[in-house]
Protein backbone atom coordinates (compact mmCIF):
# COMPACT_ATOMS: atom_id res chain seq x y z
CA UNK A 1 0.00 0.00 0.00
CA UNK A 2 2.89 2.71 0.90
CA UNK A 3 4.39 1.93 -2.73
CA UNK A 4 0.77 3.06 -4.34
CA UNK A 5 1.02 6.12 -1.98
CA UNK A 6 4.53 6.83 -3.72
CA UNK A 7 3.29 6.87 -7.25
CA UNK A 8 0.74 9.42 -6.55
CA UNK A 9 2.94 11.99 -4.88
CA UNK A 10 4.74 11.81 -8.01
CA UNK A 11 2.25 12.52 -10.38
CA UNK A 12 2.58 15.73 -11.38
CA UNK A 13 1.07 16.70 -15.24
CA UNK A 14 1.93 14.44 -18.03
CA UNK A 15 4.60 16.64 -18.87
CA UNK A 16 5.79 17.99 -15.76
CA UNK A 17 9.29 16.47 -15.93
CA UNK A 18 10.22 18.25 -19.38
CA UNK A 19 8.56 21.14 -18.28
CA UNK A 20 11.12 21.30 -15.45
CA UNK A 21 14.11 20.10 -17.22
CA UNK A 22 13.12 22.74 -20.32
CA UNK A 23 13.67 25.20 -17.33
CA UNK A 24 16.77 23.55 -15.93
CA UNK A 25 17.96 24.03 -20.08
CA UNK A 26 17.05 27.80 -19.42
CA UNK A 27 18.49 28.09 -16.19
CA UNK A 28 21.89 27.25 -17.31
CA UNK A 29 21.90 30.11 -20.07
CA UNK A 30 22.20 32.76 -17.20
CA UNK A 31 24.36 30.72 -14.49
CA UNK A 32 27.25 29.94 -17.23
CA UNK A 33 30.30 32.50 -16.66
CA UNK A 34 30.96 33.37 -20.69
CA UNK A 35 27.65 33.51 -22.70
CA UNK A 36 29.63 34.04 -25.76
CA UNK A 37 26.91 32.92 -28.48
CA UNK A 38 29.81 31.54 -30.35
CA UNK A 39 27.30 29.94 -32.92
CA UNK A 40 27.48 32.27 -35.92
CA UNK A 41 30.30 34.17 -37.12
CA UNK A 42 29.68 37.58 -38.32
CA UNK A 43 32.37 40.07 -40.38
CA UNK A 44 32.32 43.69 -41.00
CA UNK A 45 34.83 46.06 -42.87
CA UNK A 46 35.05 50.02 -42.81
CA UNK A 47 37.19 51.95 -45.21
CA UNK A 48 39.95 53.99 -44.44
CA UNK A 49 41.36 55.86 -47.14
CA UNK A 50 42.20 53.13 -49.66
CA UNK A 51 42.55 50.41 -47.66
CA UNK A 52 39.56 48.31 -46.00
CA UNK A 53 40.06 46.96 -42.77
CA UNK A 54 38.08 43.83 -42.00
CA UNK A 55 36.87 42.35 -38.28
CA UNK A 56 35.64 38.73 -38.16
CA UNK A 57 34.75 37.38 -34.65
CA UNK A 58 32.16 34.50 -33.62
CA UNK A 59 28.71 36.26 -32.95
CA UNK A 60 29.28 37.38 -29.28
CA UNK A 61 32.19 38.56 -28.88
CA UNK A 62 35.43 36.27 -29.44
CA UNK A 63 37.91 36.84 -32.33
CA UNK A 64 37.80 34.77 -35.34
CA UNK A 65 41.72 34.10 -35.31
CA UNK A 66 43.51 32.93 -38.72
CA UNK A 67 39.92 32.56 -40.94
CA UNK A 68 40.15 32.36 -44.37
CA UNK A 69 39.18 35.59 -45.91
CA UNK A 70 37.94 35.42 -49.42
CA UNK A 71 37.67 39.32 -51.29
CA UNK A 72 35.34 38.83 -54.94
CA UNK A 73 34.42 42.00 -57.18
CA UNK A 74 30.80 42.42 -57.75
CA UNK A 75 31.09 40.16 -60.81
CA UNK A 76 31.97 37.20 -58.01
CA UNK A 77 35.56 37.27 -59.35
CA UNK A 78 38.17 36.88 -56.27
CA UNK A 79 40.52 39.56 -56.42
CA UNK A 80 42.45 38.53 -53.16
CA UNK A 81 42.43 36.30 -50.22
CA UNK A 82 44.11 36.14 -46.46
CA UNK A 83 44.20 35.41 -43.40
CA UNK A 84 42.70 36.75 -40.05
CA UNK A 85 45.26 37.56 -37.56
CA UNK A 86 44.47 36.95 -33.93
CA UNK A 87 42.42 40.11 -33.26
CA UNK A 88 40.42 38.33 -35.82
CA UNK A 89 40.97 42.16 -38.44
CA UNK A 90 42.98 41.70 -42.23
CA UNK A 91 43.03 44.63 -43.76
CA UNK A 92 44.04 45.45 -47.36
CA UNK A 93 44.51 48.18 -50.14
CA UNK A 94 41.79 47.74 -52.18
CA UNK A 95 42.45 47.29 -55.88
CA UNK A 96 39.90 49.65 -56.85
CA UNK A 97 36.69 51.82 -55.51
CA UNK A 98 34.38 49.62 -56.52
CA UNK A 99 31.56 47.36 -54.66
CA UNK A 100 33.69 44.27 -53.51
CA UNK A 101 32.35 41.04 -51.75
CA UNK A 102 34.48 40.08 -48.03
CA UNK A 103 33.48 36.66 -47.37
CA UNK A 104 35.35 34.94 -44.02
CA UNK A 105 35.36 31.21 -43.50
CA UNK A 106 35.90 29.63 -40.08
CA UNK A 107 35.50 25.97 -41.07
CA UNK A 108 32.95 23.76 -40.29
CA UNK A 109 30.33 25.55 -42.05
CA UNK A 110 30.65 28.70 -40.55
CA UNK A 111 30.56 31.52 -42.95
CA UNK A 112 29.63 35.36 -43.01
CA UNK A 113 30.45 38.49 -45.56
CA UNK A 114 30.18 41.71 -45.83
CA UNK A 115 29.65 43.52 -49.20
CA UNK A 116 31.73 47.32 -49.27
CA UNK A 117 29.86 49.63 -51.41
CA UNK A 118 31.87 51.83 -53.94
CA UNK A 119 30.01 54.39 -52.24
CA UNK A 120 32.17 53.89 -48.66
CA UNK A 121 35.27 55.01 -50.25
CA UNK A 122 35.72 58.68 -49.91
CA UNK A 123 35.77 60.70 -53.23
CA UNK A 124 39.10 61.36 -52.67
CA UNK A 125 41.29 62.40 -56.08
CA UNK A 126 44.79 60.49 -56.75
CA UNK A 127 47.21 63.12 -54.79
CA UNK A 128 49.11 61.58 -52.08
CA UNK A 129 53.20 62.68 -52.49
CA UNK A 130 52.06 66.44 -51.65
CA UNK A 131 50.63 65.26 -48.51
CA UNK A 132 53.76 63.09 -47.12
CA UNK A 133 55.89 66.01 -47.83
CA UNK A 134 53.59 68.17 -45.63
CA UNK A 135 53.72 65.61 -43.03
CA UNK A 136 57.65 66.05 -42.89
CA UNK A 137 57.69 68.93 -41.96
CA UNK A 138 55.37 69.84 -38.84
CA UNK A 139 57.23 72.74 -37.49
CA UNK A 140 56.62 75.15 -40.81
CA UNK A 141 54.61 77.57 -40.18
CA UNK A 142 51.79 78.85 -42.32
CA UNK A 143 52.42 81.85 -44.37
CA UNK A 144 49.64 83.97 -44.54
CA UNK A 145 50.33 85.64 -47.76
CA UNK A 146 51.50 83.64 -50.22
CA UNK A 147 52.39 85.55 -53.41
CA UNK A 148 54.32 84.68 -56.73
CA UNK A 149 54.38 80.66 -56.04
CA UNK A 150 52.26 78.15 -57.94
CA UNK A 151 50.65 76.14 -54.61
CA UNK A 152 51.39 73.21 -55.42
CA UNK A 153 55.01 73.59 -55.43
CA UNK A 154 55.49 75.04 -52.11
CA UNK A 155 55.03 72.24 -49.44
CA UNK A 156 54.28 74.00 -46.38
CA UNK A 157 50.82 75.74 -47.81
CA UNK A 158 48.76 73.21 -48.84
CA UNK A 159 47.04 76.22 -50.76
CA UNK A 160 45.33 73.54 -53.44
CA UNK A 161 41.52 72.63 -51.95
CA UNK A 162 42.31 68.95 -53.29
CA UNK A 163 45.50 68.45 -50.44
CA UNK A 164 43.13 70.21 -47.94
CA UNK A 165 40.29 68.05 -49.09
CA UNK A 166 42.43 64.85 -48.49
CA UNK A 167 43.91 66.24 -45.22
CA UNK A 168 39.90 66.07 -44.39
CA UNK A 169 39.16 63.09 -45.00
CA UNK A 170 41.80 61.38 -43.31
CA UNK A 171 41.52 63.24 -40.03
CA UNK A 172 38.11 61.87 -40.39
CA UNK A 173 38.54 58.99 -40.92
CA UNK A 174 40.86 58.56 -37.83
CA UNK A 175 38.13 60.07 -35.71
CA UNK A 176 35.58 57.85 -37.39
CA UNK A 177 36.45 54.44 -37.14
CA UNK A 178 35.90 53.87 -33.68
CA UNK A 179 32.70 54.99 -34.23
CA UNK A 180 31.68 52.89 -36.66
CA UNK A 181 33.23 50.22 -35.51
CA UNK A 182 31.23 50.34 -31.96
CA UNK A 183 27.67 50.98 -34.40
CA UNK A 184 28.61 48.07 -36.14
CA UNK A 185 28.90 45.93 -32.77
CA UNK A 186 25.95 47.68 -31.62
CA UNK A 187 23.91 46.17 -34.63
CA UNK A 188 24.45 43.18 -33.73
CA UNK A 189 21.80 41.64 -30.88
CA UNK A 190 23.00 38.49 -29.31
CA UNK A 191 19.73 35.88 -28.71
CA UNK A 192 17.73 37.52 -26.10
CA UNK A 193 14.67 36.72 -24.10
CA UNK A 194 12.39 37.60 -26.88
CA UNK A 195 13.96 35.76 -29.48
CA UNK A 196 13.66 32.70 -26.90
CA UNK A 197 9.55 33.17 -26.04
CA UNK A 198 8.87 34.23 -29.30
CA UNK A 199 10.37 31.14 -30.70
CA UNK A 200 8.87 28.55 -28.06
CA UNK A 201 5.62 30.36 -28.48
CA UNK A 202 5.32 29.09 -32.52
CA UNK A 203 5.41 25.82 -31.11
CA UNK A 204 3.10 26.11 -28.62
CA UNK A 205 1.04 27.47 -31.00
CA UNK A 206 1.51 24.62 -33.61
CA UNK A 207 1.22 21.78 -31.16
CA UNK A 208 -2.42 23.76 -30.04
CA UNK A 209 -3.57 23.81 -33.46
CA UNK A 210 -2.47 20.17 -33.96
CA UNK A 211 -4.24 19.19 -31.32
CA UNK A 212 -7.42 21.03 -32.16
CA UNK A 213 -7.21 19.42 -35.38
CA UNK A 214 -6.87 15.67 -33.86
CA UNK A 215 -9.53 16.18 -31.60
CA UNK A 216 -11.87 17.61 -34.54
CA UNK A 217 -11.09 14.06 -36.38
CA UNK A 218 -11.87 11.78 -32.87
CA UNK A 219 -15.00 14.47 -33.12
CA UNK A 220 -16.02 13.84 -36.35
CA UNK A 221 -15.13 10.34 -35.96
CA UNK A 222 -17.31 9.44 -33.36
CA UNK A 223 -20.09 11.41 -34.72
CA UNK A 224 -20.49 8.75 -37.46
CA UNK B 1 26.73 22.53 -35.98
CA UNK B 2 24.74 24.52 -37.99
CA UNK B 3 25.98 25.10 -41.93
CA UNK B 4 25.58 28.62 -43.01
CA UNK B 5 24.50 29.88 -46.05
CA UNK B 6 26.46 29.69 -49.13
CA UNK B 7 28.63 27.24 -48.04
CA UNK B 8 27.28 23.65 -49.44
CA UNK B 9 26.90 23.50 -53.01
CA UNK B 10 23.92 23.20 -54.85
CA UNK B 11 23.42 19.19 -55.13
CA UNK B 12 24.06 18.87 -51.72
CA UNK B 13 21.43 21.44 -50.85
CA UNK B 14 18.85 19.82 -52.71
CA UNK B 15 19.20 16.49 -51.81
CA UNK B 16 19.12 17.57 -47.86
CA UNK B 17 16.17 19.20 -48.36
CA UNK B 18 14.53 15.73 -50.22
CA UNK B 19 16.10 13.92 -47.57
CA UNK B 20 14.47 16.26 -45.32
CA UNK B 21 11.07 15.83 -46.78
CA UNK B 22 11.55 12.39 -46.60
CA UNK B 23 11.95 12.50 -43.14
CA UNK B 24 9.56 14.51 -42.03
CA UNK B 25 6.50 13.33 -44.13
CA UNK B 26 7.24 9.51 -42.17
CA UNK B 27 7.47 11.58 -39.25
CA UNK B 28 4.12 13.53 -39.58
CA UNK B 29 2.25 10.31 -40.25
CA UNK B 30 3.48 8.35 -37.09
CA UNK B 31 3.13 11.39 -34.51
CA UNK B 32 1.57 10.72 -31.90
CA UNK B 33 -1.14 13.04 -31.23
CA UNK B 34 -2.27 11.98 -27.72
CA UNK B 35 1.32 12.84 -26.36
CA UNK B 36 1.64 15.99 -29.08
CA UNK B 37 2.38 18.22 -26.07
CA UNK B 38 6.08 16.03 -25.80
CA UNK B 39 6.42 16.56 -29.04
CA UNK B 40 6.31 20.05 -28.63
CA UNK B 41 8.56 20.51 -25.31
CA UNK B 42 11.16 18.49 -26.67
CA UNK B 43 11.04 21.08 -30.21
CA UNK B 44 11.52 23.56 -27.42
CA UNK B 45 14.60 21.94 -25.81
CA UNK B 46 15.92 21.85 -29.13
CA UNK B 47 15.49 24.93 -30.04
CA UNK B 48 16.91 26.42 -26.35
CA UNK B 49 19.55 23.93 -26.26
CA UNK B 50 21.67 25.59 -29.05
CA UNK B 51 22.06 28.64 -27.30
CA UNK B 52 23.91 26.81 -24.03
CA UNK B 53 27.56 26.06 -25.57
CA UNK B 54 30.71 24.47 -24.94
CA UNK B 55 34.05 26.31 -25.47
CA UNK B 56 36.44 24.01 -26.96
CA UNK B 57 40.04 25.75 -27.69
CA UNK B 58 39.95 27.29 -30.90
CA UNK B 59 36.07 26.72 -31.80
CA UNK B 60 32.75 26.82 -29.91
CA UNK B 61 30.26 23.66 -29.98
CA UNK B 62 26.74 24.35 -29.06
CA UNK B 63 24.00 21.75 -26.96
CA UNK B 64 22.22 19.96 -29.39
CA UNK B 65 19.62 17.22 -27.61
CA UNK B 66 19.11 14.99 -30.92
CA UNK B 67 19.90 11.92 -28.96
CA UNK B 68 17.39 12.75 -26.17
CA UNK B 69 14.85 13.84 -28.63
CA UNK B 70 15.30 10.93 -30.82
CA UNK B 71 14.59 8.43 -27.86
CA UNK B 72 11.64 9.90 -27.26
CA UNK B 73 9.70 10.93 -30.26
CA UNK B 74 11.38 8.46 -33.11
CA UNK B 75 10.78 9.28 -36.12
CA UNK B 76 8.45 12.59 -34.90
CA UNK B 77 12.23 14.00 -34.71
CA UNK B 78 12.32 15.25 -37.78
CA UNK B 79 9.21 17.58 -38.19
CA UNK B 80 10.01 18.46 -34.29
CA UNK B 81 13.82 19.60 -35.28
CA UNK B 82 13.08 20.58 -38.18
CA UNK B 83 10.07 23.56 -37.12
CA UNK B 84 12.86 24.52 -34.20
CA UNK B 85 15.57 25.06 -36.63
CA UNK B 86 13.34 27.55 -38.56
CA UNK B 87 12.90 28.76 -35.38
CA UNK B 88 16.50 29.27 -34.68
CA UNK B 89 17.24 30.75 -38.51
CA UNK B 90 14.59 33.08 -37.76
CA UNK B 91 15.22 34.14 -34.29
CA UNK B 92 18.43 33.56 -34.07
CA UNK B 93 19.69 33.23 -37.69
CA UNK B 94 21.87 30.42 -36.84
CA UNK B 95 22.07 28.29 -39.41
CA UNK B 96 20.19 29.30 -42.70
CA UNK B 97 17.40 29.17 -44.99
CA UNK B 98 18.59 26.98 -47.65
CA UNK B 99 20.53 24.84 -45.55
CA UNK B 100 17.58 23.63 -43.66
CA UNK B 101 17.39 20.51 -45.26
CA UNK B 102 21.05 19.45 -45.06
CA UNK B 103 21.02 20.76 -41.31
CA UNK B 104 17.73 18.94 -40.50
CA UNK B 105 19.09 15.79 -41.82
CA UNK B 106 22.06 16.09 -39.51
CA UNK B 107 20.39 16.28 -36.39
CA UNK B 108 17.25 14.52 -37.49
CA UNK B 109 18.90 11.10 -39.07
CA UNK B 110 20.87 10.72 -36.27
CA UNK B 111 17.79 11.22 -33.56
CA UNK B 112 16.15 8.44 -35.58
CA UNK B 113 18.93 5.76 -35.66
CA UNK B 114 19.40 6.06 -31.93
CA UNK B 115 15.83 5.85 -31.47
CA UNK B 116 16.52 2.08 -32.96
CA UNK B 117 19.91 1.28 -31.97
CA UNK B 118 19.06 1.85 -27.76
CA UNK B 119 16.16 0.63 -26.73
CA UNK B 120 17.88 -1.03 -24.02
CA UNK B 121 17.05 2.51 -22.51
CA UNK B 122 13.90 0.71 -21.81
CA UNK B 123 15.64 -2.28 -20.16
CA UNK B 124 14.98 -2.86 -16.40
CA UNK B 125 18.35 -3.73 -15.33
CA UNK B 126 19.57 0.20 -14.42
CA UNK B 127 23.05 -0.51 -15.16
CA UNK B 128 22.44 -1.29 -18.63
CA UNK B 129 19.85 1.34 -18.85
CA UNK B 130 22.57 3.74 -18.30
CA UNK B 131 24.91 2.54 -20.20
CA UNK B 132 22.50 2.61 -23.01
CA UNK B 133 21.49 6.35 -22.15
CA UNK B 134 25.00 7.58 -22.05
CA UNK B 135 25.69 6.22 -25.69
CA UNK B 136 22.89 7.09 -26.74
CA UNK B 137 23.69 11.24 -26.13
CA UNK B 138 26.89 10.05 -26.91
CA UNK B 139 26.11 8.49 -30.40
CA UNK B 140 23.84 10.83 -31.59
CA UNK B 141 26.48 14.10 -31.67
CA UNK B 142 29.00 11.85 -32.91
CA UNK B 143 27.05 10.58 -36.23
CA UNK B 144 25.91 14.33 -36.49
CA UNK B 145 29.34 15.58 -36.90
CA UNK B 146 29.78 12.50 -39.45
CA UNK B 147 26.79 13.64 -41.78
CA UNK B 148 28.06 17.07 -41.52
CA UNK B 149 31.40 15.77 -42.52
CA UNK B 150 29.82 14.41 -45.73
CA UNK B 151 28.01 17.26 -46.28
CA UNK B 152 31.25 19.60 -46.44
CA UNK B 153 33.25 17.07 -48.73
CA UNK B 154 31.89 19.12 -51.61
CA UNK B 155 33.21 22.20 -50.12
CA UNK B 156 36.59 21.28 -48.59
CA UNK B 157 39.29 19.31 -50.15
CA UNK B 158 39.69 16.13 -47.72
CA UNK B 159 36.56 14.28 -46.33
CA UNK B 160 38.67 12.53 -43.43
CA UNK B 161 40.49 15.58 -42.76
CA UNK B 162 37.13 17.89 -42.64
CA UNK B 163 35.37 15.03 -40.65
CA UNK B 164 38.09 14.35 -38.14
CA UNK B 165 38.46 17.90 -37.36
CA UNK B 166 34.62 17.84 -36.67
CA UNK B 167 34.86 14.91 -34.65
CA UNK B 168 37.00 15.88 -32.55
CA UNK B 169 35.76 19.60 -32.23
CA UNK B 170 32.84 17.96 -30.94
CA UNK B 171 34.12 15.14 -28.38
CA UNK B 172 33.37 17.15 -25.17
CA UNK B 173 30.02 17.97 -26.70
CA UNK B 174 29.48 14.07 -26.83
CA UNK B 175 30.49 13.63 -23.52
CA UNK B 176 28.43 15.93 -22.23
CA UNK B 177 25.60 15.26 -23.83
CA UNK B 178 26.05 11.50 -23.07
CA UNK B 179 25.64 12.68 -19.08
CA UNK B 180 22.92 14.87 -19.80
CA UNK B 181 20.98 11.72 -21.62
CA UNK B 182 21.79 9.83 -19.03
CA UNK B 183 20.23 11.71 -16.40
CA UNK B 184 17.18 12.86 -18.16
CA UNK B 185 16.62 9.38 -18.68
CA UNK B 186 16.82 8.03 -15.31
CA UNK B 187 14.88 10.89 -14.34
CA UNK B 188 11.90 9.97 -16.81
CA UNK B 189 12.56 6.35 -16.10
CA UNK B 190 11.92 6.21 -12.13
CA UNK B 191 9.01 9.58 -12.38
CA UNK B 192 7.11 9.38 -15.70
CA UNK B 193 8.36 6.08 -17.20
CA UNK B 194 5.38 6.04 -19.63
CA UNK B 195 6.91 8.49 -21.67
CA UNK B 196 9.41 6.24 -22.84
CA UNK B 197 7.39 3.50 -24.00
CA UNK B 198 7.15 3.04 -27.91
Amino acid sequence: MKHLTKIKTFKITQHGEIILFLICLLSMLFTLPSPALAHKVSVFAWVEGDTVHTQSKFFGGKKLNDARVNVFDAAGNLLLEGRTDAGGEFSFTAPERAEMKIVVSAGMGHQADWTVRATDFADLPEVSSSIDANASQPSTPFPIVQTGSSPTHNPAFPADSKEIQIIFEKALDKKLTPVIKMLLEAREQPPGMRDILGGIGYIVGLVGLAAYFSSRKKKDALKQ
Amino acid sequence: MHISEGVLSAPVLISGGVLALAGTAVGLKKIDYEHIAQVGVLSSAFFVASLVHVNVGPSSVHLILNGLVGLILGWTAFPAILVALILQAVFFQFGGITTLGVNTVVMAFPAVVCYYAFSAVRHKNNTIAMAAAFLCGFTAVFLSALIMGVSLVFTEENFWEVSWLIVIAHLPLMIIEGIITLFSLMFLKKVHPAMLEK
